[in-house]
């Protein structure tokens, strides 16, 4: 059975996808990224509305202190095991919003981080290169 | 060009409300910045809005000046042309005026805006609570106030 | 009457930022909507006091990413009026056809948006594919998709060169002939029609009271749009029209951005034309002189407003910055009274929010003592099932 889970998860990670208080400009690349032009449904990566149904969980923006008990809330909601990908420099550090009283500074400061992908946008390609990356993760165990 | 000259508005309020106009300054061609005495600032929005068709209000910005806290209410007429920044000064230690809300409804969230990061109190506004501070942010800290200090690591 | 809360929780397809609305319903009609903003705040306006001046137009940049080329290009305007300088005149149109090229891409994002929020998932996908094309010429003249970074105190920084000019015209052909088509979409759809036709509507009393600017004030038969009122940048010398509706509703407040699209492509065929060879920047001094002044530009969202002041250092006393969508929350939470909670996807997504909707949606009854949630897919399920157009 686990190794029927297994496939699953490497042929067609399931993703969710949140913003903690971004400028948009990350947000619109992930969505892009599932638009025709570079269209990430054709790896079977299927954008999912709900935690319980999710793999990887795919977060930008560098968290306002306000989302941050949902961030939490939310990655305790996903099933083990999960997957975090922090897209885009405010994910990864805060970005350029150092010094601004109300971010927190990176996602890691509330959940754990399995891939942390930069840019700033972050590009769709980018994205679709971490998920990629992290199902050959997956495949090598 | 509005139909509104700003030279002209400009005199009109210094005629209509003798000594209460501190200074006045023209910012490129379409923007004047008027000091005004804070106890007037209810009658000069109304004699604007009245006379000049001022009601469109884009915002109110609210500035810590060590020895007093300066609001300057940008306002704008209904073809949107000029802008007309009535600029009045509020105690720093005791920071009330009189809410514009009931004159511009416009300006209903800008002056939540202005309590919560600054600290002032708009009497008689509808409710005055967070805006966009977080729930948990601690009462009475202000961090538009230059003593709020930000650690940047 | 039962209290319905919106608690956020940005974990939605279509997702920008959040924020939180009280609704308070009568049975399935709402009566009155309280904002509760802040989920997204981040402190910027503290943090540019941090900033050099040059430091500051990133961050400035970074406030919304969608439109961020109005955002800097405002931030530059207000400080060369506190420098008293004057840009080259070739800047000045780059400057036009970089904010065209943003209201384009904005424009056509919310299209996309909009068939989202009824549940229209092909017109999304169709125009943010052609959306691309866009994206793909600001990547050709800055570098990056989004964020051009172009503008500078004194200019811009990146030039568009004459090979480059051919790539644009031909993309600016194609984007016409799609928005055609997509306004001919909107126009004729019926699905689309029933969604937003008289739904959320604003009347022009309402609009210019509550101080509604951009497409929604514009849908509601308002002429204002900055770029006519109080012209930056060598808008005074470009011909296109101020768009106007008057339905006063969600279908006016689309076919406003669609039409503003057709005018932006006009526009830019036009700054090409009469752009003259030039420099793109004059050189300032690291620190302005003593001063204060605002700027107010037409983002695509409407009016945005940013007042800097200057106290001779090398950094701002003060920057302050009035962006659109908070002057059209008043009347977004009065084109919602009176209407269904099915009709609160479409209605939220017409004032085109720099932030986006709602995660849960909690129902509270208090005289039957009772809660219960549900997600947002199943708030829009619930609007295409009361509506029996379709999943």
């Amino acid at each position: 059975m686990t190794s029927v889970l297994a496939w699953s998860r490497i042929r067609s990670p399931w993703i969710l996808y949140m913003c903690t208080g971004a400028c948009n400009a990350c947000d619109i690349e992930v969505l892009a990224a599932l638009a025709p032009k570079y269209d990430v449904e054709r790896f079977g990566i299927l954008l999912k509305g709900s935690p319980r149904h999710a793999d990887v969980l795919v977060v930008t923006g560098a968290v306002t202190r306000q989302v941050a008990p949902r961030l939490k809330r939310i990655y305790e909601q996903m099933p083990d095991p999960k997957f975090v990908i922090a897209a885009g420099t405010c994910a990864t550090s805060g970005g350029v919003y150092w010094g601004c009283y109300n971010v927190l500074g990176g996602i890691d400061k509330v959940i754990p981080v399995t891939m942390y992908v930069p840019g700033c946008p972050v590009r769709p390609e980018a994205v679709i290169d971490a998920v990629a990356k992290l199902i050959a993760k997956l495949k090598s165990g | 060009m509005s139909t509104f000259n700003m030279e002209f508005i400009v005199k009109d309020l210094m005629n209509a409300f003798p000594n209460k106009i501190l200074d006045y300054k023209f910012d490129g061609a379409r923007s004047v910045f008027i000091s005004i005495d804070s106890g007037i600032l209810h009658d000069v929005i109304r004699y604007l809005k009245d006379r000049y068709d001022l009601k469109h209000i884009v915002t109110i910005t609210g500035t810590d000046l060590l020895d007093s806290i300066e609001l300057i209410y940008h306002l704008s007429p209904l073809d949107r042309r000029i802008l007309v920044n009535v600029k009045v000064k509020v105690s720093r230690d005791n920071p009330h005026i009189p809410s514009v809300v009931s004159l511009l409804p416009g300006a209903v969230l800008y002056e939540r805006e202005v309590h919560d990061l600054l600290g002032v109190v708009f009497d008689g506004h509808p409710s005055l609570e967070r805006l966009i501070l977080p729930d948990d942010w601690p009462e009475g800290v202000y961090p538009l106030r230059k003593d709020y200090k930000v650690e940047v690591k | 009457m039962s209290y319905y809360q919106v608690p956020i929780g940005p974990q939605h397809p279509a997702i920008k930022e959040a924020f939180q609305f009280n609704f308070i319903l009568d049975g399935e009609v709402i009566v009155d909507v309280k904002p509760r903003l802040g989920f997204v705040h981040r402190g910027i306006e503290k943090g540019m006091e941090l900033r050099t001046w040059t430091q500051g137009i990133f961050l400035a940049e970074r406030i919304c990413g969608i439109c961020n080329v109005p955002h800097t290009t405002c931030y530059c305007l207000a400080v060369e009026k506190i420098y008293g300088i004057e840009v080259p005149e070739r800047a000045k149109y780059l400057r036009i056809i970089i904010n065209e090229l943003n209201r384009i891409h904005s424009h056509l994002l919310w299209i996309g948006v909009l068939g989202m929020e009824l549940g229209f998932h092909t017109l999304f996908m169709y125009v943010w594919r052609d959306r691309e094309r866009v994206m793909d010429l600001v990547e050709m003249i800055s570098g990056n998709r989004v964020t051009p970074s172009m503008n500078c105190i004194g200019g811009v920084v990146y030039d568009i060169t004459p090979e480059m000019i051919p790539v644009i015209r031909r993309n600016l052909d194609y984007l016409e002939e799609r928005t055609k088509y997509y306004k001919s979409v909107l126009e004729e759809d019926p699905t689309i029609r029933a969604r937003t036709v008289d739904v959320g509507v604003l009347s022009t009393g309402k609009a210019l009271d509550l101080c509604a600017v951009g497409p929604v004030a514009r849908a509601s038969n308002v002429k204002s749009d900055v770029r006519f009122d109080d012209p930056y940048t060598l808008y005074d010398t470009i011909n296109f029209n101020l768009i106007t509706y008057d339905t006063c509703d969600v279908w006016g407040r689309a076919m406003v951005r669609v039409d503003e699209t057709l005018e932006s492509i006009n526009a830019i065929r036009q700054a090409l034309d009469k752009m003259r060879p030039g420099p793109i920047n004059v050189k300032v001094k690291r620190i302005p002189p003593v001063g204060e002044a605002n700027a107010r530009v037409e983002a695509p969202r409407g009016e945005l407003l940013h007042y800097v002041k200057s106290d001779g250092k090398e950094t701002p006393y003060r920057a302050k910055m009035r962006t659109p969508t908070l002057a059209n929350i008043p009347s977004l939470c009065e084109m919602l009274k009176g209407y269904y909670i099915a009709d609160i996807p479409a209605i939220v997504a017409s004032i085109d929010p720099c932030y986006c909707c709602t995660e849960r949606v909690m129902f509270i009854d208090p005289n039957k003592g009772e809660k219960w949630t549900w997600s947002y897919d199943e708030l829009r399920n619930y609007s295409r099932k009361y509506y029996g157009v379709g999943v």
